[in-house]
């Protein structure tokens, strides 16, 4: 009966062949260390933001009057609703998490060159949806640092030219953040969660065509190429665990950790608090655009620094394989720029002082500078490494590329595989 | 790196400038039945006067098991689910403070530092020699020193206004954080069964993965 119905289904769909040639067998390096997890925990983290908000949205109240009260009652009188919540609020940082770390591994490992472009264009729009979503989200509570991070960041788009007025009270349906800014807030950030849901398959797409990076960056040959299941749904259940003790810790001993105290302060347009300072996940952005002087410079900065690294397949002008792996000059520009992004973190934290305002303008200028010199010093390191010697398979790869570029003489650099 | 370096000394330097607050005191906020229920009592004699905590519940007090005698005792004629208002009026408030008296539903977490904030908020009221009352944690406070700390003359009176304020911080964390106990113990079983099956799923990995050769 189970055959005849699968049969059915195959002269329609193709069912079978899909979960054999996509899930179960999809072909994947051996060789994947367990930073390649995350792509798949950044998808776990996704269904349980859906689910817990979506439950979260059946007793929430979008109306400024009742906003605040209605998170109290579901921490206080909702059937586990403070345990929906906390899941909610940490699942927001642990997303961000996530997606940083696999953000980072692909930097680390030169993840993004040719053919793997459009994989991390997808990936650059989840992060601007993702943020998007947070930064909406965020609004809800309709605390203190919900009102007034929601005014800053509006404010913002003051920037925009020749009509900027008007694209901040079209954003916030009225002249400053109000009930309309809340309910659209709330509408919004029920829809982006599908949008990203969308995003995630052209990115999925993306990956099923191009297949799997690896650490060596090198193109590995089918014998090292071994199915999906059960070899990487073992790995991936086993991360999964490791990731939920860590969630779970936050969730259960420390979810007040990651709630700034002032939004436990119901919001009063008439107040500032004394420090307006958004979520962790922001900070370097934000820690950017107070480094600038001039307001629009600042915004133009906050949203290339978050763009930058979409030009990294281009920036990035070295041939060798396995990104920082095989290149010591780059690791090194890796670890400084993750110091770099740690001390932008840190000066976004605190209140401005004239002495953290300089740390601030020295760091922003070594993270664009970062991008810049990669180009430079990214086809040097090259010409100094072929001149040592590159570990023998490494070079045969390479051989190998040159001999494809003839054929494919519009494949400038770094043939598939990488 | 040596520049990243210099910088994050720099970073380091640059906070202490930052903390123009007073040092808060460090306290273990006693979460027992009856550190709570003492600080219940405290709090409808001192505090409610003014301020409300309109999260709670009577109900909620009965359901955390006080004397349902001393419940009735506070709610007067007030039915078992109204919230615990303050007892004057917004108006009255601001002509004798100048301001509205902060809700004290979330106030253990509405604070930085939290506890520790509300208790050396408490216990941070001095003289002046000119024989002003102020107090350490927040100079600009409009709320006069009902704990009495300024007037204490002995370390025995301080010690039992330590003890008083404590019990009082004890209740409003209970009553900011309701579910904490029921949390933190989901919290073990939920962690105690993720460290049981994570060590099984690295064993199975173990197993699947040691079939390639």
């Amino acid at each position: 009966m189970k055959n005849r119905v699968i049969k059915w289904i195959d002269q329609r769909f193709p069912l079978t062949s899909f979960v054999k040639n996509e899930l179960t067998g999809y072909p994947t390096p051996r060789n994947l260390n367990y930073w390649w997890n995350f792509g798949f925990l950044a998808g776990f983290v996704l269904v349980l933001q859906v689910a817990t908000g979506i439950f979260l949205a059946m007793h929430y109240k979008a109306d400024i009057t009742q906003s605040f009260d209605s998170i109290q009652h579901i921490m206080r009188d909702v059937n586990y609703g403070w345990l929906l919540r906390f899941m909610h609020s940490t699942g927001a940082s642990a997303f961000f998490l996530v997606i940083y770390i696999h953000m980072a591994r692909t930097l680390y490992y030169g993840s993004y060159r040719a053919p793997r472009e459009l994989m991390w264009w997808t990936g650059q729009t989840l992060l601007l949806l993702l943020m998007a979503t947070a930064f909406m989200g965020y609004l809800l509570p309709w605390g203190q640092m919900s009102f007034w991070g929601a005014t800053v960041i509006t404010n913002l788009f003051r920037a925009t030219p020749f009509i900027g007025d008007q694209v901040v009270i079209w954003l916030r349906g009225d002249y400053t953040v109000s009930d309309a800014t809340l309910t659209r807030f709330f509408a919004l950030h029920y829809l982006f969660p599908f949008l990203i849901i969308g995003a995630v398959v052209v990115h999925l797409v993306a990956l099923h065509t191009v297949k799997s990076s690896n650490p060596s960056g090198i193109n590995l040959a089918d014998k090292e190429n071994i199915p999906f299941h059960p070899y990487f749904t073992i790995k991936d259940f086993f991360g999964l665990g490791i990731f939920l003790i860590v969630y779970c810790v936050f969730v259960f001993f420390l979810p007040d950790s990651l709630i700034e105290p002032a939004n436990n302060i119901p919001a009063n347009p008439m107040q500032t608090p004394n420090h307006i300072v958004p979520e962790w996940y922001f900070l370097p952005f934000y820690a950017i655009l107070r480094s600038v002087p001039n307001m629009v410079g600042g915004v133009v900065a906050m949203f290339l620094s978050v763009m930058m690294f979409s030009f990294m397949p281009y920036l990035d002008r070295s041939r060798i394989p396995g990104g920082a792996l095989y290149r010591p000059i780059f690791r090194l520009q890796y670890y400084l720029f993750i110091i770099d992004m740690l001390v932008l973190g840190y000066i976004g934290y605190i209140p401005p002082t004239s002495l953290t305002i300089l740390i601030g303008q020295i760091a922003t200028f070594c993270y664009f500078g970062s991008f810049f010199v990669v180009t430079i010093i990214s086809r040097a390191e090259e010409r100094w490494l072929i001149k040592r010697g590159l570990p023998p398979g490494v070079e045969a790869l390479m051989a190998s590329e040159a001999r494809e570029q003839i054929v494919l003489p519009h494949r400038r650099r770094s043939g598939d595989g990488l | 790196m040596k520049k990243y370096i210099f910088l994050l000394i720099l970073c380091r330097l640059a906070s202490p400038v930052l903390a123009t607050e007073a040092k808060l005191e460090s306290i273990r906020v006693d979460t027992g039945a009856a550190a709570v229920q003492r600080g219940a009592d405290t709090l409808m004699s001192a505090c409610n006067s003014c301020h409300s905590l309109k999260y709670i519940r009577y109900r909620d007090l009965a359901a955390f098991g006080m004397d349902r005698n001393k419940i009735d005792g506070w709610r007067g004629v007030q039915s078992m689910d109204a919230a615990l208002a303050g007892q004057m009026s917004d108006d009255a408030a601001i002509q004798t403070f100048g301001i509205i008296p902060p809700d004290l539903s979330l106030m253990t977490k509405a604070r930085e530092g939290g506890a520790n904030y509300v208790y050396s908020y408490l216990i941070g009221y001095y003289n002046t020699p000119e024989g002003i009352t102020r107090n350490h944690v927040f100079p600009e406070t409009k709320m006069p020193d009902v704990m009495g700390m300024s007037a204490a003359t002995g370390q025995d009176q301080r010690t039992e206004i330590q003890v008083k304020a404590r019990e009082l911080v004890s209740f409003l964390a209970w009553a900011a954080d309701p579910h904490k106990e029921e949390r933190h113990k989901l919290g073990y079983y939920v962690i105690g069964y993720l460290l049981v099956l994570t060590t099984l799923l690295f064993f199975v990995k173990n197993q699947i993965w040691s079939r390639l050769k």
